[in-house]
């Protein structure tokens, strides 16, 4: 208060001990309260007892006493009732003085403060911890998109993979359905050769896939003509039942003899049949073959003859045959083409059926000769055929030679 | 006849880690939610009846800091022990009172302590591994989780810090 004049001084005195509540302890170096005073209610000190140990009475003083430096303030303390107080210790002789000073509102501004600045210490550490938590959503959102983009990836490579399957399907189709085509046309192709050919043949010419060899041509081929004797009467005659009949069992033993000597087919009209060889395909010796043929026809028609015969009809069986040049080909229009010979040689041989008689095989001297190592012949003499300025010499094919039977059978 | 001592403890940790609820829950058994921030010093008294004697806890429950230089020391004049508190949710205020642990240790010398690791009824938000919890206890010490919400062992840490310190 040094300077101050007196009636301040007690006034900034009265002033501090209202305003700051001031108490005081006297307390002496037996830790005995010795002495209190001023606003001792406020800090919760009421009742203290006189010569009575200090620190049982004040708890708060525990472990305070005694007082190691001096003078000694501990800050802010809340005793009681939300009040604050600064402590200050002072040694004074053999006492020892405690003021307490309210503080109250200092603290209570300090607080409000601090409390913001811890608040926000909070809010930033809740934040941040908000952060770390969405950097890990996040995290695992890019993985899961990560693993999205691979499975789509996948999916569209196994998309391209079925794309891709799908088109060599399609492709694979295209070639079954070319190949079903190929295969129905080659079907039906030979369906068309068979009519003419020996069915081995049918297949050779089918699996070469070259029909040219069906193109009109000229070759040198062996021409049989055969057909049955008494077959117009015995027709008129019998029910057209027994004829058909009687037209299956020959076309059925003789076809077969046909397509076993691969000779090729031209037509049937009625009882009569027209082969001839080395056409479509070329064969080695036509001649021989036709004869091998004709030969093994008769004995076949002979066992049909007398099966015949038994049932009442007398039917018998000639056979014609020569060999020149033809033009073949075939000859048709689209949906009925036949594979045709034109030519003298197919005329000549046709007379030469027609003038023999049951059981023989007119040939041409041309086919004679050609088999006169295989077959005994008889000669005929010479036979004017219609169209042919000249008669030509023919022989008769009696039989063939033992061994050339065996060979034959 | 039974004896009557007097202790001082010391409720130390960062701030709002629950040191105030902590010694409102084993005083006055309330709760609140309400965090109001402690400036200086609150004192409390609590009376702990041991088996053969009568211990008055003197609480004082000191004003957390951020920053441990910033304890005031002078608080801890005269503790016979104290009781350290973290918040199992925010894993740094574990950091803050192993730091006090330490410079309380350097000033005063190794005083009897219990460790808290408070607020484990925010089950979804705990943040302390069990690992890290045995780690703690390896080292002798008596931690335990807490929860003034529930008052899952706060009886327990004052009445067996209390038997320490009366000891």
């Amino acid at each position: 208060m040094e300077g101050l004049p007196a009636s301040v001084a007690d006034r900034l005195q009265a002033l501090t001990f209202s305003e700051r509540a001031v108490a005081y302890l006297q307390i002496d170096d037996d830790l005995t309260l010795i002495g209190a005073g001023g606003h001792l209610a406020a800090y919760g000190l009421e009742g203290l007892r006189l010569g009575e140990p200090a620190v049982a009475q004040a708890g708060f003083l525990e472990g305070l006493l005694p007082l190691i430096e001096t003078p000694y303030v501990v800050p802010s303390v809340e005793l009681a009732a939300g009040r604050a107080a600064d402590l200050h210790f002072d040694r004074d002789g053999d006492s020892i003085w405690l003021v307490l000073l309210d503080v109250t509102a200092e603290r209570n501004a300090a607080r409000r403060v601090q409390q913001k600045a811890y608040d926000m210490t909070l809010l930033q550490e809740k934040e941040a911890l908000l952060n770390r938590k969405l950097e890990a959503a996040n995290a695992a959102l890019l993985a899961t998109q990560r693993e999205l983009e691979a499975s789509r990836e996948a999916l569209l490579e196994a998309h391209a993979k079925v794309q891709a399957q799908a088109a060599e399907l399609a492709s694979w189709n295209k070639t079954l359905e070319e190949r079903v085509a190929a295969q129905l046309g080659e079907i039906d192709r030979m369906a068309r050769l068979k009519r003419f050919l020996a069915p081995s043949l049918a297949e050779l010419i089918v699996s070469s896939g070259d029909e040219r060899i069906l193109e009109s041509h000229r070759r040198d081929i062996s021409v049989l003509f055969c057909d049955l004797r008494g077959f117009t009467s015995f027709a008129e005659s019998a029910e057209p039942e027994e004829v058909m009949e009687l037209l299956h069992d020959y076309h059925r033993v003789l076809v077969p003899l046909i397509q076993s000597f691969e000779g090729t087919l031209d037509r049937f009209v009625g009882d009569g049949l027209m082969v001839f060889f080395n056409d479509p395909l070329p064969c080695p010796n036509p001649a021989e073959r036709a004869v091998r043929l004709a030969v093994g026809m008769r004995d076949a028609m002979a066992a049909l003859a007398a099966a015949w015969r038994r049932r009442g009809h007398q039917i018998g069986f000639g056979i014609g045959i020569a060999q020149g040049f033809a033009t073949l080909g075939q000859i048709g229009f689209e949906g009925r083409f036949d594979y045709s010979a034109i030519g003298t040689v197919i005329n000549t041989a046709a007379r030469l059926c027609e003038a023999a008689k049951d059981g023989q095989i007119l040939v041409t001297s041309r086919i004679a000769t050609a088999i006169g190592d295989i077959a005994d012949l008889g000669d005929i003499g010479l036979l004017t055929i219609r169209g042919l300025s000249r008669p030509l010499p023919i022989s008769n094919v009696v039989s063939l030679k033992v061994e050339q039977r065996r060979q034959v059978g | 006849m039974t004896l009557t001592l007097q202790r001082k403890i010391c409720v130390l940790g960062g701030f709002s880690v629950g040191k105030t609820s902590l010694v409102r829950r084993y005083v006055e058994s309330i709760f609140s939610d309400a965090y109001l921030t402690t400036v200086g010093v609150k004192i409390d008294k609590k009376t702990v009846e041991l088996r053969d004697r009568i211990v008055h806890l003197i609480l004082w429950d000191v004003a957390g800091e951020d920053d441990i230089s910033s304890l005031r020391m002078s608080y801890l004049r005269g503790a016979a022990g104290y009781l350290l508190v973290a918040d199992g949710t925010r894993p740094s205020t574990l950091e803050v009172a192993l730091s006090i642990r330490q410079r309380v240790e350097a000033d005063f010398g190794p005083l009897p302590f219990s460790l808290l690791l408070n607020k484990h009824d925010l089950s979804e938000q705990w943040a302390i591994g069990d690992a890290e919890f045995e780690a703690l206890r390896q080292k002798g010490w008596w931690v335990r989780s807490s929860s003034a919400r529930t008052g899952e062992n706060v009886e327990d840490a004052f009445t067996d810090l209390a038997a320490r310190v009366a000891g």
